[in-house]
């Protein structure tokens, strides 16, 4: 008889007094928590808007919510307040358990909670620019999960302030998260097999020639609202600029195509804030051996200045398990910035806190990240375990704890807070290539060549092949007047990357002051081949070509002079007295009808010009005399 | 109205234990899916919002390479009775699931197979007993933990002991999935 009952309830659609319904009772959770990512277009696998839709998976519901393993979100309660905090509250996964229990009702459809409005496409409008892969990336229907780099050139003449950017997956079931890197230098397009074809990787470091450090956190993951920077926050982007795209993906069953498209909104407010991601990290203690249950590394940073720390970017690979960061203040007290107790790399983010964390100047910042290489770790990709170093790849482990940073007052400390960072980083790895080398490109960019060479010695030494390092100290000894030692190093730069473009430039700097003009016009030549845009090198050229010509001259060779001249005018057409000194080579030569207009030339760019004005006279004088009757015309 | 409901579900029980009725094919035409002889005949259950039924669509195939030449009949299953017949076709073009599809919309197929979840398999002899039902592999611990690739490949196993008449569990660990109950 009970049975009974309850069959007529359920077909006839009454809904008992007090009972959990789909629309009074749910809505208001699922609207929020799980449509933004399960609705059409997005990254959910299935919508879930309707009542139809959420029943057709409800009990799947009630396992992943139970699990928390959805909505995702990583941080535990109580260790930082952060944006778009998607944590569901014991409350509401008792209710969504209860509502299933009770049948999965839909009760009334006027009790709903109000449908967010949803942007289709771009969430902040249309970008000012838009950056589209060139080709797209087809991922296998099956196999481990893949990461790829895609090199996105700017395209825009001159600096542009972005104040925000959104990226489309170009694929949002396939895409599980992604990551701009902004690459100044463009180096990381080295890595490509051809322009355009992108390359794969797990994490890349980016290669740069002048102190620009990363400042701010550009990442996407599904359902994530494109976080737009504050006035003052906005960041520089040069037409010289690369965008390098690290897209995370997952194979869904059948091949899928992945071109991503990066949009930017800019602003005409520059940048008047200087964050800075600072980054604390353990690689160099990771070895983990086989069937460890809990492996510890830890890093303490004391920060030299007061800060606020804006947001906080944890990331490990398969075998992190526990992640914690926290501040130890110079009165003692604690402050948790994030934990993590169950890491999982599919779910990383970046977490920006809703009011920024105040710390003291002589904080100490500490990471403390716990590894599980057991085989009861389901991630971990090794049966059986294996020993597990620090590295770029997949199957390498890293321990990066990264925060952005924003030192208090009006000034850029962002150099002092690099230099505490890299004595830091040596404290920790004596020897280290990467602490040596940006020690010495920090003195050099401070001005201080001298100090700098020191440093950037010993990274040389650690790393003979190394490009950057190479350029770098050769660019020092060259600001501090040893050319020839200068352009031996250059030499090697180009030996290692024959490509390196700002170490040919630099070569023919060192080879122009030691006045081996011949050998410097061919390197800018070579420069300008690789890019006909290079001003620096176009105005040097014509210097060379200029010094080169009045070598030439003074050496009774006019012939030589009036070429290097000619070429060097093509970078200087408005330089009188180069125009002059050509019609001055032209004159010995017996070249009059060449002579004048350029004597003319000079003369109309600069009326003062004395020597023009004289040989002018002197070269007309002697074409009136050759144009008289009887003489040869 | 009560009655008649009722006495539906007393039947679909009693029908477990014998026939199966109610499973029809993409054009709405009844199909019984042990008429045709086979050696072994392998039910994969699956749905096409399922993200987790999606990824084992390659390695469905290559069962069914592999299996298929040996005398095993393979047979998608879909028990969602609100999913169109187009719907189905299109998920199955896209995924280029293999073998012949069956729609069993009152879930009695689901029930003589003892599944719950998608995707499940089950395994069945000849003469329609059941050898195996449970995961592919496993490849997912749960939903979301997952390895990068199995360590134990169930249903291959049960395949071919099936073919080869040996003796094998029945059930394997917990499938992981999306819950058939949840299309009812």
């Amino acid at each position: 008889m009970t049975r009974a009952v309850l069959f007529l309830t359920l077909a006839t659609g009454l809904v008992q007094a007090g009972a959990i319904t789909f629309y009074k009772d749910i809505t208001p959770i699922v609207y929020p928590s799980c449509a933004p990512c399960h609705r059409p277009g997005e990254a959910g696998p299935f919508p879930l808007l309707t009542y139809e839709e959420v029943k057709k998976h409800a009990q799947q519901i009630v396992g992943v919510t139970r699990r928390r393993y959805m909505p995702p979100w990583l941080p535990e309660p109580g260790s930082g307040d952060f944006h778009d905090a998607r944590r569901l509250t014991d409350k509401q996964i008792r209710t969504i358990e209860r509502w299933v229990e009770q049948g999965a009702q839909a009760g009334s459809p006027a009790d709903a909670a109000p449908l967010p409005k949803f942007t289709p496409g771009w969430q902040l409008g249309t970008p000012d620019l838009i950056l589209e892969a060139s080709a797209a990336y087809r991922l296998r229907a099956d196999g481990p999960d893949e990461y790829w780099n895609f090199v996105l050139p700017m395209k825009p003449a001159g600096t542009r302030w972005v104040k925000a950017i959104e990226i489309r997956p170009g694929n949002a079931r396939a895409v599980h998260h992604a990551n701009v890197l902004i690459d100044r230098s463009r180096s990381a397009r080295m890595q490509e097999k051809t322009p355009g074809s992108g390359f794969g990787g797990m994490d890349l470091s980016i290669e740069a020639d002048t102190f620009d450090p990363d400042s701010h956190f550009l990442f996407w993951k599904p359902g994530g609202v494109p976080w737009e920077e504050p006035d003052g926050m906005a960041w520089r982007a040069d037409s010289s600029t690369d965008l390098v795209l690290n897209v995370h993906m997952q194979p869904t069953g059948k091949p899928e195509m992945v071109q991503p498209s990066i949009g930017l909104y800019f602003t005409s407010h520059p940048g008047t804030k200087f964050p800075m991601l600072v980054q604390l990290e353990r690689d160099g203690a990771l070895d983990i051996p086989a069937g460890a249950r809990d492996f510890e590394v830890s890093d303490d940073f004391t920060v030299p200045m007061d800060v606020d720390v804006l947001a906080i970017y944890p990331h490990a690979h398969y075998l992190g398990r526990v992640l914690e960061g926290y501040a130890t203040l110079p009165d003692g007290s604690r402050k948790g910035l994030i934990r993590i107790p169950d890491w999982d790399v599919n779910w990383q983010s970046v977490y920006r806190y809703t009011t920024p964390v105040f710390l003291p100047k002589g904080s100490v910042i500490s990471m403390r990240f716990h590894y599980d290489n057991s085989e009861a770790n389901p991630r971990n990709p090794n049966h059986p375990a294996k020993r597990v170093r620090g590295g770029n790849q997949a199957t390498d482990e890293m321990s990066h704890l990264w925060l952005q940073v924003l030192p208090r007052g009006d000034q850029d400390r962002r150099m002092e807070l690099q230099e505490a960072l890299m004595r830091h980083r040596l404290d920790k790895y004596p020897g280290d290539f990467s602490a040596q080398f940006n020690l010495g490109a920090l003195q050099l960019a401070k001005g201080n060549a001298a100090d700098a060479i020191p440093y950037l010695r010993a990274a040389v030494e650690a790393r003979p092949d190394q490009p950057v390092a190479l350029n770098t100290l050769g660019a020092a000894l060259l600001s501090s007047g040893n050319a020839s030692d200068a352009a031996a190093i250059l030499e090697r730069a180009l030996q290692a990357n024959p490509r390196y473009t700002n170490a040919r430039y630099n070569l023919a700097n060192a080879l122009a002051e030691q006045q081996q003009w011949e050998q410097a016009a061919a390197q800018f030549r070579a420069v300008l081949k690789e890019n006909a845009d290079d001003a620096g090198a176009r105005q040097h050229l014509g210097e060379v070509l200029r010094l080169w010509g009045d070598e030439m001259a003074a050496a009774h060779r006019p012939e030589d002079a009036v070429s290097r001249y000619r070429e060097s005018l093509s970078f200087r057409w408005d330089d009188a007295r180069l125009h002059s000194d050509l019609g001055t080579a032209l004159a010995k030569l017996g070249r009059f009808r060449e002579a004048v207009p350029e004597f003319e030339t000079a003369l109309r760019l600069d009326p003062n010009l004395d020597a023009a004005k004289h040989n002018l006279q002197a070269a007309r004088a002697r074409l009136e005399q050759a144009s008289e009757p009887g003489a040869i015309r | 109205m009560r009655g008649l409901r009722f006495l539906l579900m007393w039947m679909a029980a009693v029908a477990g234990f014998g026939a199966v009725s109610g499973t029809v094919g993409l054009d709405g035409k009844a199909v019984d899916p042990f008429a045709e002889a086979a050696k072994v005949r392998v039910f994969i259950f699956v749905r096409t919002d399922c993200p987790v039924s999606n990824r084992y669509a390659p390695e469905l195939k290559r069962l069914n390479d592999e299996f298929a030449r040996r005398g095993a009949a393979f047979s998608l299953v879909y028990a969602d009775p609100a999913q169109s017949s187009e719907g189905i076709r299109q998920h199955i073009e896209q995924y280029g699931f293999p073998g012949a599809v069956i729609r069993d919309p009152g879930h009695s197929l689901v029930r003589r197979a003892r599944v719950t979840i998608t995707p499940e398999a089950a395994v069945f002899s000849s003469e329609g007993k059941l050898l195996y039902h449970g995961r592919i592999d496993n490849r997912y611990i749960e939903l979301g933990k997952t390895m990068a690739s199995p360590t134990r490949r169930d249903l291959e196993d049960a395949i071919a002991a099936a073919l080869d008449g040996r003796r094998q569990p029945e059930e394997s660990a917990p499938a992981v999935g999306c819950f058939l109950a949840d299309v009812e």
